[in-house]
């Protein structure tokens, strides 16, 4: 399927002008507003994307995943305001970090199956926020317990990770989205992702052909968390403030969770397609309703969640694969392509 | 030496003793049937043998290296690959993605995996059916996909586990050519069946195994003429009226 995708001129040419599309998108669109709701897509299809990691290929259902996307956030916070170290330093001090606590969390949780492993990853990620609300300061490091931490402002600089505009904002998450995408392929296509998806399926089968299964789920597990708390520290800034609540609550991680399986988990595109669909839901909801129903989109999300459930159980990938490859594939491979690009985008 | 050899192995579940103290060897290149009555402790001891079930005493020698109470995956990387009597695909994947997560075991790079993959799929006449996904397999192929998926590890030691159970008298037929092909290209085989005349069939060397302990070992001719045998299998009224 992937070798055929990649051999087909008409994927190929709609790929290319989809990233054109994307790249392009800041010169069109300059109302902020706008470029904060795509920023934010982005950056949640990046976090399902990385939580696919684990989520996804290893067969369990992390809920916990905010708090990696915290540990990020808040390393890279405390080295900037105590040593004034560039964001950019303290993203890869953050990833290797959350790496470090999710191989600990894992070695342990990883041989938990089905709810139980959820239910230890909610536990978990809890845990944390509630010490990150109950602590004021570690060592020189200033937390400030549940109010939170704003990040000091500075001038439109690359090596603060501060800018004036959105369009840099935009620019770099797209590239850790593209970057991410393209090592979930990779990973997929390589022993460790076979090795995952076996470990995930028939787990006493997986091991009678010599996999070390839990091995597997923990290398998945590394590489999970230290991409998620590099998302972590983007967040943090783009907000420029950020408290336990905001980044290390069940909210995001729920919401991760959500976007992947309606999306579809295991697959390339579920996450991209889930934080499209529901990123907007989720904005829309709390720019109109907020005030009345805060948390109304998580029950949005639950009924989606439901419908797609019902109907199509590995996520919305699926009808989408199909009434692609049925009106778009089939229909322009054979006549002139370019013709087939430029309805292709009305479509999209 | 042999290439297995199980010495005094005793498997207790709490109160129950489900394997007692068995001894047997095996020597490469052969095929070893094991059979017993339902219950008898045959499939433990294939646990015990696979490390899916940690032996409570005794040890297990394969080719020289203690394996008793070794993980699973252990055992496989030294050479002993099981199939499972309730056959396991990974069930959402194709067959060829199924073999090839056997013959990662031999390379780490997926083209080799692949050509590997093919290559076992071709030997068992099942490549027409690669890209198959395998929960819509049929019983008989479904046994195939788990002797390709096991032979793709590259094993010295293949343990078949019932893996003619549930097919058709035809389908037996057709499945003893292909164990019996296996065994040509130099894989030494442990085979747990219940289906008597397979079994008679393929096996050098038969171990009769009841109620947990090993109760006659030797020629598949010598072996069903066995008084213990035939106890066994068929009461103790069946022995007394054939004298």
């Amino acid at each position: 399927m992937k070798k055929y995708l990649n051999q087909n001129p008409v994927v190929l040419k709609l790929t290319i002008l989809l990233l054109a599309v994307l790249f392009l998108l800041p010169l069109v669109v300059t109302s902020p507003t706008l470029m904060q709701i795509f920023i934010l897509v982005i950056l949640y299809a990046y976090f399902t994307s990385t939580w696919n990691f684990v989520g996804g290929f290893a067969g369990v259902l992390p809920l916990g995943h905010a708090a990696f996307v915290g540990i990020g956030a808040y390393t890279s916070t405390v080295l900037l305001q105590t040593y004034g170290l560039s964001p950019w330093i303290g993203m890869i001090v953050g990833g290797i970090l959350a790496s470090i606590v999710g191989v600990i969390i894992g070695i342990r949780t990883l041989k938990l199956r089905g709810a139980y492993f959820a239910l230890a990853t909610i536990a978990i990620g809890e845990g944390i926020r509630v010490l990150f609300e109950n602590v004021k300061e570690v060592g020189p490091f200033k937390i400030n317990g549940p109010s939170g931490i704003s990040i000091p402002l500075s001038e439109n600089s690359f090596t603060a990770f501060q800018f004036d505009t959105k369009a840099p904002y935009y620019y770099i998450i797209l590239i850790m989205l593209l970057v991410v995408l393209l090592l979930t392929y990779f990973m997929m296509n390589s022993k460790i992702g076979y090795y995952l998806a076996a470990g995930g399926e028939e787990p006493e089968a997986a091991e009678a052909l010599g996999i070390k299964v839990s091995r597997y789920k923990v290398i998945a597990m590394a590489i999970s968390c230290f991409l998620t708390a590099l998302g972590g520290t983007f967040y943090a800034q783009l907000m420029l403030y950020f408290y336990p609540k905001s980044i290390l609550g069940l909210d995001l991680s729920y919401e991760i969770a959500f976007i992947a399986l309606i999306g579809g988990r295991g697959t390339i595109l579920g996450p991209v397609l889930g934080a499209l669909l529901l990123r907007p839901v989720s904005e829309l909801t709390r720019i109109y309703i907020g005030d009345m129903l805060p948390g109304l989109h998580l029950v949005i999300f639950g009924l989606i969640l439901i419908v797609v459930m019902r109907y199509y159980p590995k996520g919305l990938v699926v009808p989408v694969k199909i009434l692609f490859n049925r009106h778009i594939i089939d229909r322009f491979s054979k006549q002139d392509p370019s013709n087939g690009i430029t309805s292709t985008d009305k479509a999209d | 030496m042999s290439l297995l050899e199980i010495n005094n192995v005793t498997k207790k579940f709490s109160g129950l003793i489900a394997v007692n103290d068995v001894s047997m060897t095996v020597e490469t290149g052969q095929i070893v049937g094991v059979i017993g009555p339902n219950g008898a402790g045959k499939t433990t001891l294939f646990n015990c043998i696979a490390g899916a079930l940690p032996p409570s005493s005794g040890s297990i020698v394969f080719d020289g290296k203690e394996i008793a109470r070794k993980k699973p995956y252990e055992i496989c990387q030294l050479g002993v690959t099981r199939t499972f009597q309730v056959v396991k695909p990974f069930a959402s994947k194709t067959v060829l993605y199924n073999t090839m997560v056997g013959a990662f075991a031999q390379t780490s790079h997926l083209h080799e995996a692949e050509e590997k993959a093919i290559e076992i799929l071709k030997f068992l006449d099942l490549d027409h059916k690669k890209h198959v996904i395998s929960k819509s397999l049929t019983l008989p192929e479904r046994k195939k996909l788990e002797l390709a998926r096991a032979l793709a590890t590259k094993p010295k030691l293949l343990l078949l586990d019932e893996v003619m159970a549930g097919l058709r008298p035809g389908e037996v037929t057709e499945m003893l050519p292909t164990i019996r092909k296996i065994n040509e290209t130099g894989v030494t085989i442990v085979i747990v069946e219940h289906i008597m005349q397979a079994i008679m069939n393929l096996s050098e060397k038969i171990y009769v195994i009841s109620f947990g302990k090993k109760i006659a070992e030797g020629d598949p001719q010598d072996v069903v003429a066995d008084e213990e045998v035939i106890k066994a299998y068929l009461g103790d009224e069946y022995v007394a009226t054939q004298h």
